[in-house]
């Protein structure tokens, strides 16, 4: 494990300057190029800036959702790439993108990236698409879907002690703002031991995320959200090797980004299904005086390579509004595999 | 009201098993499971590294089940086509007897009442394997293992590679530019867009420019001239892959339309064989007769509708040495 001393200490001078996202839907008649247009001239219009202010874009999206190949290609499209800019794209949600552009502003020599996180879940069959993404010779072709993955999450989760199914039905009740606990435990299993209310919903959506440096970040907005640490984790990819009930990747992005250094006051965590936020709340020890998901979460939308770049989106809101300090977390893979915690802090 | 295509992608992958992989899939055509040794702790599916460490392990490899016992599981009620049983059937968890890891497998129930953890479950056989992990169809109840059909017994030689192939349908909006022009193509129209900040045309049914992100709109619509010359171009030497239908070697030419900075990329030509291609060359579209018209074969598709391509118009080459470098 990397430890933060000063030899190795990044830059803090880097910030969260705004952000906006498209509207969230279940199905959208837009491609996502045009997603990115709308959401891209959003945010820069915010700040009063032009495509010719960007120095640096990181693009986060998934070829297997849309169905394309090289369809980030397409997406180029929406970032106005003439005259030739520094470009760059990640196979991953845009929490990953702007990892890239975070370290790439970091060399000091430029000042203001875009970060973008698109997808169209309801392109396909999302019990069809994932299991491509799991380990090759001995899941895919099983078709183990992602509902299979997170029910046995969730037993795991359960058995230890960490969650049940009334607390998972209030999990979910919180984010959704909507549903009777008790109604909600009487329905059918989805995936025993999950109900449909445990599982989040199929969206469509991009979002876009500005960050800057030094006083170019302090002349944008009166509060940037200034990154105080940012780290990801991975675990072994087949599910079969690892303790289900834990996620110790969580747990050393968050000591890696600084989060015991001082109290958090929102956490924004990327739960997608009812037991992974009550197992991440165990997990980072957030608690009850911290206020986890205000935004509602995945489970309430889920625009997949998008939904974890909107949890740090909204961790900037609270700087923004005031806020000291606030945790955002991104996942990747099943059950957790990979984990990212950004810290966000006011001036 | 926006229209949607569908269209279904097939990933049709051969993996490489390589020395861990391969002598598991190899032992399964023989009815035997493999685990590996990483210390104190039995792999099943065997890894080539350790998880959590990623140091190599020796191929150690350790028989064990083929019955085993059920950690967890969730029950499917509604099985896709990917699963390996097409009615309802439990996920498990299944720790194989030897082993200290367990493996996900189908368990063929029942019911879920009937799941719990604990259960003792066996292989149900696939009467003739050929090393993949559904060699197994699921697993059953007790401590039997069962065979489906007749059994053609283990593989002659090590298995190396395995299959595998998902097929995925997938519906895309197609935007209103495309769809006009393809209408313009049926009556043997180009159609272009011109961007109204900086006088850009685009071709192809793109509804934006990319440079300046603005949206194009049939207020921006113009015709492009149908003929031009061609800047550069490709023989491609096909070679076979599922889904490949070409056998001889063909040309994709890119073609600058007349008086315009428009290239047309990628474009087959016609009645103008590979060994006859040259950059500078003189070229008109040719369009689908009406009867050809849901005939995409060899047409160039998508927003170009009716468009099957160019072939020499018979004027005289253009010899200007910068043609080349316009393929965009
Ligand atoms: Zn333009």
């Amino acid at each position: 494990m990397i430890a933060r001393s000063p030899e190795n200490a990044i830059s803090r001078d880097i910030a969260v300057v705004g952000w906006a996202q498209t509207e969230m839907v279940r199905h959208t008649d837009k491609s996502e190029t045009e997603l990115l247009m709308e959401v891209i001239t959003d945010v820069l219009t915010q700040l009063d800036l032009t495509r010719a202010d960007i120095d640096f874009t990181c693009l986060g999206s998934c070829d297997y959702i849309t169905g394309q190949a090289f369809s980030f290609v397409t997406n180029l499209d929406a970032i106005g790439a003439w005259p030739p800019k520094r470009d760059s794209h990640v196979e991953m949600d845009g929490a990953w993108a702007l990892y890239e552009a975070w370290l790439r502003l970091q060399e000091g020599d430029i000042e203001i990236a875009v970060v973008t996180g698109s997808g169209r879940s309801s392109t396909g069959d999302p019990m069809l698409i994932y299991p491509m993404e799991m380990d090759p010779y001995f899941l895919a072709p099983l078709g183990a879907d992602p509902l299979t993955f997170a029910a046995l999450q969730a037993r795991a989760v359960i058995a230890a002690g960490i969650a049940d199914e009334r607390s998972m039905a209030e999990a979910s009740v919180r984010s959704r703002g909507k549903g009777d606990v008790d109604a909600l435990l009487a329905t059918d299993y989805l995936r025993e031991p999950l109900h449909r209310h445990d599982v989040p919903p199929i969206t469509d959506g991009a979002a876009a995320v500005v960050l800057a440096t030094g006083p170019r970040a302090r002349q944008l907005v009166e509060r940037p959200a200034y990154i105080a640490g940012l780290d990801h984790r991975t675990e072994c990819h087949n599910p079969s090797f690892r303790a289900l009930d834990d996620s110790p990747s969580t747990r050393i992005a968050a000591e890696a980004a600084g989060l015991g250094d001082a109290p958090v006051e929102v956490a924004e965590v990327q739960a997608a299904f009812s037991h992974e936020e009550l197992l991440l709340r165990r997990v980072l020890e957030l608690g009850d005086d911290v206020v986890v998901n205000p935004s509602g979460g995945a489970l309430r939308s889920n625009p997949i390579m998008a939904t974890g770049l909107c949890r740090i989106g909204y961790a900037a809101n609270h700087i923004f509004g005031g806020g000291n300090r606030a945790l955002a977390h991104a996942t990747s893979g099943p059950c957790l595999q990979q984990n990212l915690i950004c810290i966000l802090e006011g001036p | 009201m926006t229209r949607f295509a569908e269209s279904t992608i097939t990933f049709p992958y051969k993996r490489s098993l390589g020395p861990v992989v391969g002598a598991f899939m190899t032992a399964l055509t023989d009815k035997r499971i493999l685990g590996i040794r990483n210390g104190k702790d039995i792999l099943v599916p065997p890894m080539e590294w350790d998880p959590t460490t990623g140091a190599e392990l020796a191929p150690d490899f350790v028989e064990v089940g083929p019955v085993g016992t059920v950690e967890s599981w969730t029950w499917v009620p509604t099985p896709s086509v990917q699963h390996p049983l097409q009615h309802a059937f439990a996920f498990a968890l299944i720790r194989l007897d030897g082993a200290t890891t367990p493996l996900l497998h189908a368990v063929d129930g029942g019911s879920s009442e009937r799941m719990v953890e604990g259960l003792r479950v066996a292989p149900r056989w696939r009467g003739t394997r050929v090393g993949r992990i559904d060699d197994i169809i699921c697993f059953v109840m007790g401590e039997v293992p069962e065979t489906d059909g007749g059994d053609t017994g283990a593989a002659q030689e090590p298995v190396q590679r395995m299959d595998y192939h998902a097929s995925i349908t997938y519906r895309n909006p197609v935007p209103a530019a495309t769809d006009r022009a393809v209408v313009a193509s049926r009556n043997r129209r180009l159609l272009g867009l011109r961007c109204p900040r900086c006088e850009r045309v685009y071709a192809g049914g793109k509804g934006y420019c990319p440079v300046d992100a603005v949206e194009l709109g049939p207020e921006c619509e113009v015709d492009l001239p149908t003929v031009g010359t061609i800047t550069n171009f490709a023989i491609v030497t096909p070679v076979s892959y599922p889904g490949q239908t070409e056998t001889e070697p063909f040309v994709r030419a890119f073609v600058l339309l007349d008086g315009t900075d428009v290239v047309i990329g990628y474009s087959p030509v016609i009645e103008l064989p590979a060994d006859e291609v040259r950059v500078g060359q003189r070229v008109a579209a040719v369009w689908a007769s009406p009867a050809e018209e849901h005939d995409q074969e060899g047409g160039m598709g998508g927003a170009w509708g009716s468009l099957l391509g160019w072939m020499p118009n018979g004027e005289p080459d253009i010899d200007d040495p910068d043609l080349v470098n316009r393929i965009f």
